[in-house]
């Protein structure tokens, strides 16, 4: 296979060599079931290895490993914490905050709600992106249970004023739950510092297995169980545990605390030099997001104006270069991002949006040869384009 | 990924521009989403030249341009009478970019009933 250079790590990363590894012996020698742990010898060394992923989870955001529950990925951890807290809640109020920008798993979460008797509001979010925590403040009233804002956006990068947030929910009583699946392992996150009572996170974002993931329950949080049957996960998440992505998980959690602060700064450098690049060599290329180190440190999102994004990406997958268009889980739909619509991108730049996200293993070097690649079939789609007056 | 007709049209497009003074144009738009613009130079009933303008899909795309290739030296009549099934002789259509395909095709039959 010719080489590829893979700018898509927002939809996914590829497993980590070491994470493998590390996983191989769960699927074949170490295959017991944990629950066994007791009456197996194997299970009891499933059942260590899996404490221990457990603790490296919990390491790497400051919580507790009983703090801590795997659960099949983001989407799922976003259902669990947004319809526990509020079914456990109800008496307390109906009320949940969000923001018009957050990922589907945490939208159609909520919506799902209405039909349940609880109100949603929604925080406005500025022209790029940010939600200012004053409005929140504005928001809660005596019924409101739970807020929920997203730790960085996965389409346009923009890392959310989280600490400030919690803090407001914390003086308010408000429950504060953020989906953190885009900066897990890229960015420090502290759950004591960011005053966060619940928090989603995602494996295959930092180098580990898809289908697992954690949510994080600050102790006594009242959450309602919503997966029942035999009482794994202390009763919250009944199943026979996915161990082999667990210890991935674990072990990728275990690099990504260790590497996080290196791979940061270079992605970041990365990021930068390739923007100024391509804002200097394409005519009528904007951003979307910030700029800077209020953006997550491996997004680049840009209007390519003129043309469409999905013959661009076609062609430069024909080049060997994979980027995205807008989120992974809208690939494929007609429908414009809503993240874009809500930072109020103009409506015919809606299909103009070039996702490039950058992972570890991506070098410098490739940067001219990218970036000359998208200049080039810019031009030719351009010169096709009857949006575009050349 | 692609047909790989689709995919050489698409990578290399035939035909592309505009003609200055047409005889016909014909165009169709999904808003803010994609749109095609066909010139048509016909002398006699027969297409001489034709081009186009697209911004869509790769399947967009290279149905404009094989229809140009298609449609050169054609009798505009015998033009008239191309459907989505016609495009069954280059390449098998899927359902999921039937839409596509279609922007360009209404695109074309736009310009050539009024020709």
């Amino acid at each position: 296979m010719s080489r590829i250079i893979y700018l898509d790590h927002a939809a996914t990363t590829p497993v980590d060599k070491r994470v493998f590894e590390k996983m191989k012996p769960y699927f074949t020698e170490l295959f017991a079931n944990p629950a066994t742990r007791w009456t197996s010898s194997i299970s009891k060394k499933v059942d260590e290895a899996v404490e221990e992923a457990r603790k490296n989870v919990a390491v790497l955001i400051n919580a507790l490993p009983e703090e801590i529950v795997f659960t099949s990925g983001g989407t799922e951890s976003d259902n669990a914490a947004l319809k526990g807290v509020a079914f456990a809640n109800k008496d307390k109020g109906n009320e949940i905050i969000t923001t018009p920008t957050e990922h589907e798993a945490v939208l159609k979460s909520v919506e799902s709600l209405q039909d349940f008797g609880f109100v949603i509001k929604y925080v406005p979010v500025d022209r790029k992106g940010f939600v200012d925590p004053d409005d929140v403040k504005k928001l809660i009233t005596s019924k409101t249970i739970l807020v929920s804002v997203i730790h960085a956006n996965n389409e346009i990068g923009t890392i959310e004023p989280v600490r400030e947030i919690g803090a407001i929910c914390k003086e308010r009583n408000v429950l504060f739950h953020t989906d953190a699946v885009q900066t897990i392992a890229h960015l420090p996150v502290d759950v004591e510092q960011m005053n966060i009572d619940l928090l989603s996170l995602s494996s295959h974002k930092f180098y580990g297995p898809k289908g697992v993931g954690a949510l994080y329950i600050r102790k006594d949080v009242p959450i309602v169980p919503y997966m029942n049957g035999g009482g794994q996960e202390r009763g919250f998440r009944s199943g026979t545990l996915n161990t082999t992505g667990i210890i991935g998980l674990g072990e990728a959690a275990k690099l990504g605390k260790k590497e996080q602060k290196q791979r940061e700064n270079s992605i970041a450098e990365f990021r930068d030099i390739f923007l100024a690049k391509i804002l200097e060599e394409i005519p009528a290329v904007y951003l979307n997001g910030p700029e800077g180190d209020r953006r997550l440190p491996g997004n680049i999102s840009i209007i390519i104006q003129g043309i469409r994004n999905e013959p661009l990406l076609v062609a430069l997958n024909e080049k060997g270069i994979i980027a995205g268009g807008g989120s992974a889980c809208s690939a494929g739909k007609k429908n414009p991002s809503h993240v874009l619509q809500a930072i109020g991108v103009p409506e015919e730049d809606l299909f103009s949006v070039i996702r490039i996200t950058i992972g570890k293993d991506n070098k410098k070097e490739d940067i001219d040869f990218i970036v000359e690649n998208i200049k080039e079939t810019t031009n030719q789609l351009r010169a096709l384009s009857p949006f575009w007056e050349g | 990924m692609y047909p790989e007709i689709v995919r050489e049209h698409f990578t290399h497009p035939k035909n592309v521009g505009k003609i200055k003074n047409p005889t016909v144009t014909g165009s169709y738009s999904m808003p803010n989403l994609a749109k095609a613009i066909f010139y048509f130079l016909i002398e006699g009933g027969v297409v001489k030249d034709i081009k186009y303008q697209i911004a869509g899909c790769p399947f967009a795309i290279a149905v404009c341009s094989i229809l140009s290739e298609y449609a050169k030296g054609k009798n505009v009549k015998e033009l008239k009478n191309i459907k989505l099934e016609t495009l069954e002789q280059f390449f098998e259509i899927p359902e999921e970019k039937e839409e596509c395909i279609n922007l360009s095709l209404k695109a074309f039959l736009d310009g050539v009933k009024n020709a």
